[in-house]
């Protein structure tokens, strides 16, 4: 029997496609409770994707990238509230912020190896986390409220409707989504692979490597402090425990789970433990527990995530085919 | 006189951190495996010490099983789980690690419930001793003591003994070590064992001193990662000066800066790794 | 509001057009951490909850409560998403709940645009029936300032001049401390020294208890609730301490969760809160009898603002015929209840919407049975706060 070389379609931008398609139906036909799930989903799929630009590309294990998610909505809370600035030139400052903050943090964590970068960029989020609980300027553990949202009164909108918050969301990931993919396909993105699958090879032939991996580190901090002031403003609420440790493996999950190196798997993986957790919350009060055996399922058994599933479905379907 | 009770604050806390990070710093040093659950195991040490001084009705008992029984948990999380991933990359070992801490959380709740416990100290170490003029309980005291003899221990284990020896080759260069006909594999096994012992008799001997509840291992996790950062992994030196390090500035933080108090432990790791971004005392190469 | 005047004229449409279909049931939303580390508060609350529904009614004017639960982990994002969840989808005619001010914050601004009434149970934020309080908001637990303002004189009037205040550096630590600081030095005492150990790290509090040797106060008042406040009592005893400077505390330090797993170390504790079991009234009695006999252990001051909570709710839902589409109305008839509780007197302030109740000085002795209790020495009446920073 001849072997078919016909490579099984990429189903990655499928999923990406189907995602959207996916996000359109949720927001056509879901009451206002499915729309404030829509946003929160949009939030989370930009934040695991920021992630996913360190973790699938760069292979760079962060647990600490609620750090950022949190520096962002802090810094939107702060050009928002205190500085009285429209959401329109709050929210690109906060990307600035945190974009320069990843940078000093990355000065540290990037230099560091393997397991090593794991540990630091831990104690940096746990870092930030103490910070902000001990800022009284942002109400310290209780939090900060009467964050606005973004304002859309020229387009004769009100941005406070779960209906415009969500779409306005749900284009900020696509957007997100596109940057990224860019990214990941630029020179810069290749080099990135490069490094995550042999670092001391792409160095002996005088790459960069420190300066690639700070780069990376930056943008992904900037995106995650971008999913923090959109969360900020959906919320109208901030406080420390948006860094704490527990998200920052969350959004990790949420990684693992839609499968590492896939940009629309991270946002898959957004959506099911976002929609995961809404519904197991109510069955039982060990759902942490569940979370992280699924977790660990995940991570020994299933490397590329359910978007890696999807993408040998074809393959297989194509073989069980081929038989018959 | 203040500064010197001040001083032993500082040194109990560093006795403390030494006894969870040396186990974390020599597997590091020997496997390149670092195990996020230590934490989880520090908690069930205080835990199962709960349970066997419940059980027994002595702190001695819980004092010697609980270590045990961690270290047989230890033994058997090796068997069923980390054996198998031995293979894979260190950063999937080190999600497998980070997922069993929220594991372990849980589980906690299922089994102890939610209510914080503690353990009575001994009834040697129950009151007070006058030192420096003043009050200073002696169960403390006896804390620094601990960490003391079982430092002297594993130097003397490390190096006077052929284990000790194995383990030292191990860390210094594993292929050549292997190539000499040491199973590095049953030596890594055994430094995993007792690094997870060390973890539960850290967990049971802060039962009487810090309060036993679900969620109390993250602080110290965090704290013992920043001890082998900043001491530099795999080595004993390192854990120790590490650990002497940040529970003295931990303390003295406190008492100097309280303003700044959450910040110390934090802008120390930062200032050593700007100098030495390999810790101050690596055994092993980092990368 | 509109769109909801429309919901609400459909349902009845329905309700009209089906005969047979029973009056809809009342739905309370309980917002609780049932998970992770304030898990314990909020089963706490819920059981007593519960036990409250079935002591005065599960039906009022011919309508069933319908309790449904929602776990806010007590993380403020999180008890925002099931607040939304309970008022948007499970379409909640009630809210009961909230354990952590910084939760009741995030919630705050979402419960008072979308108009659902909401109880809450525990979160003690000042600003909350204060600078930020709401129409909407209720709070049956007390008020961080409401709780410790008492201790101030009551220290003074028994000689102590010189007070060492210590608590962590959070909202709550701070407002307790700041109503204490004020209540003392108006008293004409004197600060001896102030501690504030940053919160969410390895606690340990030896140094700032060497500090507070070094001060040599007369009276230390302290504010530490939950893992935290066991681990200061023993080792403000181990520290030798507790034989020459007495320790007063804002009363969970020595809470009804973790008395009986408290020993020696806080006898002789002073402690100023709403609630303590000891409390001598039938209804306390009736409140302890039974959750005694139902869970196995005594009610504590977490329980017993739920269970009260409970009653607060079957009154006014009585009172207004189990009628909620005046919405405005029923919270009326929740300020013109007013009973005696296991706290004793209970009623809502109309100016904050906090409670007006009790406040109760104790001291920690040992009792007859070989643990320790919190005896019950002076009781404060009717403390309530001032109108000052709350406008509806």
């Amino acid at each position: 029997m001849l072997k078919t070389v016909t490579r099984a379609p990429d189903v990655r931008d499928p999923l990406a496609a189907a995602l959207v398609a996916a996000a359109a139906m949720a927001w056509l036909f879901t009451g206002d409770f499915g729309k404030e799930v829509l946003s929160e989903v949009a939030v989370f799929a930009i934040f695991a994707m920021s992630l996913d630009l360190l973790v699938g590309c760069a292979g760079l294990v962060s647990l600490g990238h609620a750090a950022f998610f949190a520096l962002g909505a802090y810094a939107v809370a702060a050009f928002g509230v205190f500085v009285n600035l429209p959401m329109w030139m709050a929210m690109p400052l906060a990307v600035a912020v945190t974009a320069v903050a990843a940078a000093a943090a990355g000065f540290f964590a990037v230099r560091l190896g393997g397991v090593f970068f794991i540990m630091m960029t831990l104690a940096i989020g746990q870092m930030v986390y103490a910070f902000f609980l001990n800022s009284r300027a942002f109400n310290a553990d209780d939090g900060m409220a009467g964050i606005g949202r973004v304002d859309f009164s020229f387009l004769a909108l009100d941005s406070g409707e779960p209906a415009v918050f969500s779409a306005f969301a749900v284009c900020a990931a696509v957007a997100v989504f596109l940057l990224l993919r860019m990214v990941a396909r630029s020179p810069f993105g290749h080099t990135l692979a490069a490094l995550r699958r042999n670092e001391p090879r792409l160095r002996s032939l005088g790459c960069p490597v420190l300066r690639c991996k700070l780069a990376a580190f930056t943008l992904a901090g900037a995106l995650a402090g971008f999913a923090g002031a959109l969360a900020a403003q959906h919320n109208g609420f901030i406080s420390p425990d948006l860094a704490f440790w527990t998200v920052s493996g969350e959004v990790l999950v949420m990684v693992i789970v839609g499968g590492m190196g896939s940009l629309s798997g991270a946002a898959l993986g957004a959506a099911l433990v976002i929609l995961l957790r809404h519904h197991l919350a109510g069955l039982t009060e060990f759902w942490v527990f569940y979370l992280g055996v699924l977790f660990v399922l995940m991570v020994l058994f299933a490397e590329g995530g359910v978007a890696g599933m999807l993408s040998r479905l074809p393959r297989k379907l194509h073989r069980r085919g081929g038989n018959v | 006189m203040v500064f010197l009770i001040q001083l032993l604050n500082g040194l109990q806390l560093a006795a403390l951190l030494f006894l969870l990070s040396v186990g974390l710093s020599v597997v590091f040093g020997l496997m390149r495996f670092i195990n996020l659950a230590h934490g989880t195991l520090f908690m069930f040490g205080a835990y199962l010490g709960v349970a066997c001084a419940a059980a027994f009705d002595s702190f001695w008992a819980a004092f010697f099983l609980a270590p045990l029984l961690v270290a047989a948990g230890g033994a058997a999380l090796y068997g069923i789980l980390l054996r198998h991933i031995r293979r894979k990359s260190p950063m999937q070992q080190v999600l497998v690690t980070f997922g069993l801490i929220f594991i372990g959380f849980d589980v906690a709740r299922m089994v102890w419930g939610r209510f914080p416990y503690s353990i009575a100290e001994p009834a040697v170490f129950a009151g007070g001793v006058q030192i420096f003029g003043q009050v200073y309980p002696a169960y403390r005291l006896f804390l620094i003591a601990l960490g003391i003899a079982v430092m002297a221990a594993l130097y003397l284990g490390l190096e006077k003994t052929r284990i000790g020896a194995m383990v030292r080759a191990g860390v210094d260069n594993r292929r050549m070590a292997a190539a000499l006909g040491i199973n590095v594999e049953r030596v890594f096994f055994f430094v995993f064992c007792l690094g997870c012992g060390l973890a539960g008799l850290a967990g049971v001997a802060a039962a009487p001193v810090f309060p036993v509840f679900p969620g109390m291992d993250m602080p110290i996790l965090i704290l013992a990662l920043i001890v082998v950062v900043v001491g530099g992994p795999g080595s004993l030196k390192g854990a120790m000066f590490g650990s002497l390090l940040v529970g003295l500035a931990d303390t003295f933080g406190q008492v100097v800066f309280p303003e700044f108090a959450a910040a110390t432990i934090y802008a120390l790791m930062a200032a050593v790794l700007m100098v030495r971004p390999t810790g101050l005392f690596p055994a092993a190469t980092v990368h | 509001m509109n769109k909801k005047r429309f919901v609400a004229a459909l349902f009845t449409a329905v309700v009209f057009a089906v005969p047979a279909a029973a009056a809809e049931p009342v739905k309370i939303g309980v917002l609780l951490p049932f998970s992770g580390v304030y898990g314990g508060l909020g089963s706490d609350q819920e059981r007593a909850l519960g036990l409250g529904f079935d002591t005065f009614g599960r039906s009022v004017g011919g309508r069933d409560i319908a309790l449904v639960k929602a776990d806010t982990e007590a993380k403020p994002a999180v008890g925002l998403q099931k607040a939304r969840e309970l008022i948007l989808r499970d379409r909640v005619d009630l809210l009961v709940g909230i354990v952590s001010s910084a939760v009741a914050g995030a919630v705050r601004d979402y419960v008072h645009n979308a108009g659902v009434p909401l109880f809450i149970t525990n979160a003690g934020n000042d600003l909350l029936t204060g600078a930020r309080c709401s129409p909407w908001i209720i709070r049956t637990s007390f008020s961080n300032s409401q709780i410790v303002r008492g201790m101030g004189p009551w220290l003074h009037g028994r000689g102590y001049r010189r007070a060492f205040l210590m608590a962590f550096d959070y909202s709550a630590g701070r407002q307790m401390m700041d109503a204490f600081r004020d209540s003392f030095t108006a008293a004409g005492g004197a600060i001896a020294g102030e501690e504030y150990p940053p919160l969410g790290q390895v606690q340990d509090f030896a140094p700032y208890l060497v500090k507070l040797k070094s001060a040599a106060p007369d009276v230390t008042f302290v504010f530490f609730a939950g893992p935290p406040a066991i681990k200061f009592a023993r080792e403000y005893a181990a520290f030798g301490l507790s034989s020459d400077i007495p320790l007063a505390a804002a009363g969970w330090l020595t809470s009804a969760l973790h008395i009986d797993r408290q020993g020696g170390e806080v006898d002789g504790v002073y402690s100023i809160l709403n609630y303590v079991p000891s409390i001598a009234n039938a209804e306390n009695a009736a409140f302890q009898r039974a959750h005694q006999a139902r869970f196995g252990r005594a009610g504590s001051e977490y329980g017993v603002a739920a269970y009260d909570t409970a009653r607060l709710i079957v009154d006014a839902l009585a009172a207004v015929g189990a009628d909620l589409s005046d919405k405005r109305a029923f919270l009326r008839a929740v300020h013109g209840v007013s009973f005696n509780g296991p706290r004793g007197p209970f009623r809502i302030d109309p100016a904050t919407n906090n409670i007006i109740q009790n406040i109760y000085i104790s001291q920690v002795r040992k009792s007859a049975r070989g643990g320790v209790t919190a005896e019950v020495l002076d009781v404060l009446p009717d403390m309530r706060d001032a109108a000052g920073g709350c406008r509806m």
